[in-house]
């Protein structure tokens, strides 16, 4: 199975100190009153996931968020994946619906500048 | 004559220390010395002429007048192709009008700025200066020294009193260094000082270290025949042997020469293109039209170098236009029309 | 308006406002987040990451948007520590200097682009002169390198905020193009883009340069049109450049060829020049292939800084120095690298001895080193020649090396 999250915050279970500082260390931010993580850093993404993954023992997607629809979306099911030097990892994108319909570009360009 | 009897060169150990010293340029002089007798009227001074032709002297003269023999602590000579930028004149400004004192009290309130070569700035820099000088002028009194005052921003201009220098006169040249000559114990042949005279363009101090090298050839008697072993030593000949690679077809070698100026004599660019630009001139195998042709391609080339990015490349293209016109040459003799 | 049609797009485009940079959000919040509140944790920081993925853009729409004056250096500019030194020097002891803050409220920061160029190169102290700026600094600094590497930049980590740039994303980089199109007025095909896109592998600037090149003579652009791009190769060697440049056919190839590389245009353009006569005999065209270099040579002067629009230029003007004669071409070898940093290389040394030599006569005589090089050190040669313990010796204080040089120095 694998786990999604969502890049805004997401929750870990508790872990030793040892593990939550390096956690910190590699570039995660934690809200104390939320109990969420969220990243700060994306310096070592790779290594972040990686910890994070082990930690929850499975393998970890992050959702991409859609600069024009607003929608979470996973990377699965995108045309570019062999080329992505960034998938599954947490930076904004633009679904492939959004990227296809015409109309709901406009809107956007328009909304937005 | 008195003479700087510690310094070697000739050019230094006969220049003249007082106005009243100075060869020609006899208006000038009484112009200044008018400022010298009441120091405190002078203004700021522009000295504006060929090179050699005595601005630098009259500078340290009044120097030397106004303050003694203890002059350099109360002047300050700067050399604006020297320093490195703007800033590194106005630090130096700075200090020094901090540190020396405000000259000799009541009479002379000033200090002596002397700065050469006021045209090498730019536009930016000038306009700083001006600045610089307004900020100054409560303590210090500004010689500024240019080959063109037409190069120098106008606010500036108009705060000097603008003194032009033209070039030495040939008699008078001829007799100063047939003069110096004497002293040193050599006899100058009159034909051997006509050379020099001719050599060196209203030039006085080019004229002085061409004398002064032929002294070292042979002892007494300075001839005709050691001034022109001395000219042939001492001109650029790299630059005319360049020229001609470029002309007879050989480019590639002629641009082996040309990165050999650069790099083994730290010439610029600018100054190999203005020094072509002369040797074309001195070749007696070209008509007129021809060199008149290739100086106006050489000019072309010139403008060029101070617009564009890398000079070595305008020398290139400069050179290959050379190897065109060249060519040119060639068939017309072997196609007489 | 002419001026705007006569525009690169990447610079028409270029955002102005931090909001409108396509992707890298993450790098532009943590960015951000120093500039404005935690310049005092790290004294500078370091902007890395594969070329055209925003990093310059971000610097300057930041310090517009934050109203900082930027003054910028382009380290590619400068691979020595003494130029290093003697720009960044005082940039960096601006900051009590009103002129440089007038309009300004935020204060001076200084920006060293491509700082792996210099930083790889340890033997001229390039790491070290780096960290020299810094520590001396009074502003703060931002560096940008290319390498998405860090390795090579490892000793600047400690002192350095990393900020890490990732390639942009394909669907980014088409909504990106999308937006210009319409802005442009191009009816594109939706595959047209996406190649365009794929084929940039994340550099957002070389896919607006292909977008324009390929749509901008008639406002439409098909997947066809886009069939002749080639793979941008990342890693191709100037010889590889210099061979297509040579043997191109017509300008068009050369023009196709020179849009879609992204190598050092300045080093390119010293090729291209030392390398001319190996491909023109025949000096007419020799001579006008020359021109045609001079001509670029002088766009590129008068780009500078601010006017980007003629790089347009410079590079019509290159491309047209390549075709002279097509006909004629024959593979040869090429001297690289350029003749200049040979030859510049091998005479440091020799520069220094000879404005040190300068500096001393300009002392005695009063004269410029200009003066003392062309009316002095000629005449001075022949008097050492003639007398090698000439008091002249003591008098200017030369050393014996100074004496050495001058006496071996030969006719100029």
């Amino acid at each position: 199975m694998t786990i999604v999250l969502n890049c805004k915050g997401f929750k870990l279970p508790r872990v030793e100190r040892e593990k939550f500082v390096n956690l910190l260390h590699l570039g995660l931010d934690y809200d104390r009153n939320a109990g969420l993580f969220s990243i700060k850093s994306f310096n070592n993404i790779e290594k972040v996931i990686d910890a994070a993954s082990d930690i929850l023992g499975d393998d970890i997607v992050f959702l991409q968020h859609c600069i024009r629809c607003g929608k979470d979306f996973p990377c699965r099911g995108c045309n570019y994946i062999e080329l992505c030097s960034t998938k599954n990892l947490p930076f904004s994108c633009v679904c492939p619906q959004c990227l296809r319909v015409r109309k709901n570009f406009e809107t956007t360009y328009l909304t937005q500048f | 004559m008195t003479s700087n009897e510690e310094a070697l060169m000739w050019v230094e150990k006969y220049r003249p220390q007082t106005l009243t010293e100075v060869v020609g340029l006899k208006d000038i002089v009484e112009s200044l010395q008018a400022f010298m007798r009441t120091p405190k009227t002078m203004p700021h001074l522009m000295f504006a002429g060929v090179p050699g032709t005595g601005k630098t002297t009259l500078a340290l003269a009044i120097a030397h007048t106004l303050y003694g023999a203890n002059w350099k602590s109360f002047t300050l000579e700067l050399n604006a192709s020297d320093e490195r930028g703007i800033d590194t004149v106005r630090d130096r400004i700075k200090d020094f009008s901090r540190y020396s004192r405000t000259g000799f009290g009541e009479t002379i309130p000033f200090a002596l700025i002397i700065l050469d070569e006021c045209d090498q700035m730019t536009g930016p820099a000038q306009t700083a200066l001006r600045r610089i000088m307004e900020i100054g002028s409560r303590t210090s009194r500004f010689i500024l020294i240019c080959n063109q005052s037409s190069k120098i921003i106008e606010p500036i201009q108009s705060r000097c009193a603008i003194f032009r220098f033209s070039r030495v006169e040939k008699q008078a040249m001829k007799q100063h260094l047939i003069y110096i000559a004497e002293k040193e114990g050599h006899t100058l042949i009159p034909e051997a000082a006509d050379r020099i005279v001719d050599f060196a363009e209203g030039d006085l101090r080019h004229a002085i270290n061409v004398l002064q090298t032929a002294s070292a050839y042979k002892e007494g008697i300075i001839d005709e025949k050691t001034v022109s072993l001395v000219i042939g030593e001492a001109s650029p000949s790299q630059v005319q042997k360049m020229i001609r690679k470029a002309l007879y077809g050989d480019f590639m070698d002629a641009r082996k020469i040309m990165y050999d100026i650069m790099g083994n004599f730290g010439f610029s660019g600018t100054e190999i293109i203005r020094q072509a630009q002369r040797e074309i001139f001195k070749m007696s195998d070209l008509t007129a039209e021809q060199k008149a042709e290739l100086s106006n391609i050489t000019g072309e080339y010139d403008y060029r170098l101070t617009q564009g990015a890398n000079s070595d490349i305008q020398l290139s293209a400069l050179l290959a236009q050379f190897a065109k016109f060249g060519k040119g040459i060639e068939e017309s003799y072997a196609d007489p029309k | 308006m002419q001026t705007q049609n006569n525009m690169l797009w990447v610079e028409k485009y270029r955002p102005k406002k931090i909001d409108d940079l396509t992707g890298n959000d993450e790098a532009k919040a943590l960015f951000l987040e120093w500039l404005k509140n935690k310049r005092h944790t790290k004294k500078a920081v370091l902007l890395y990451g594969s070329p055209g993925v925003g990093k310059t853009t971000l610097v300057l729409a930041a310090s517009q948007e934050l109203e900082f004056s930027v003054i910028e250096m382009n380290a590619s500019d400068t691979r020595s520590e003494k130029t290093i030194n003697a720009v960044a020097k005082p940039a960096t002891s601006y900051k009590a200097l009103d002129n440089y803050t007038k309009n300004k409220t935020s204060g001076n920061v200084l920006f060293l682009d491509e700082v792996d160029g210099i930083a790889g190169n340890e033997d001229r102290g390039g790491v070290n002169a780096i960290l020299k700026v810094i520590e001396e600094s009074l502003v703060p600094i931002i560096l940008a390198a290319n390498d998405p590497d860090i390795e090579k930049l490892r000793p600047l980590k400690k002192v350095c905020l990393l900020v890490r740039f990732q390639q942009v994303r394909i669907p980014l980089i088409i909504a990106l193009l999308q937006k210009i199109c319409m802005l442009e007025h191009v009816s594109a095909e939706f595959e047209a883009l996406e190649r365009i896109a794929q084929n940039s592998k994340g550099d957002v600037r070389s896919a607006i340069n292909d977008l324009q090149s390929l749509s901008e003579e008639n406002h439409r652009l098909t997947l066809q049109d886009t069939m002749m791009l080639t793979s941008r190769n990342k890693d191709i060697t100037l010889d590889d450049m210099l061979k297509r440049y040579f043997s191109a056919q017509n300008i068009a190839e050369t023009s196709t060829m020179l849009a879609f590389s992204n190598i050092d245009y300045d080093d390119f353009l010293l090729s291209v020049s030392d390398n001319l006569p190996k491909r023109y005999s025949n000096p007419s065209e020799l001579a006008k292939a020359y021109d045609y270099v001079s001509r670029a040579d002088l766009f590129r002067g008068r780009v500078g800084t601010e006017n980007w629009h003629l790089l347009k230029y410079f590079y019509n003007a290159l491309t047209l120095a390549s075709a002279i004669n097509p006909l004629s071409y024959t593979p040869f070898t090429f001297i690289s690298p350029p003749i200049r940093i040979i030859t510049l290389f091998w005479t440091k040394g020799k520069r220094s001895t000879l404005d040190a030599i300068c500096g001393k006569i300009g002392a005695q005589c009063h004269v410029s080193h200009k003066t003392a090089k062309h009316d002095f050190i000629p005449y001075i040669r022949v008097l050492l020649q003639k007398n090698s313990k000439s008091p002249l010796v003591g008098w200017f204080k030369f050393t014996p090396e100074e004496v050495d040089f001058l006496l071996k120095m030969g006719r100029f």
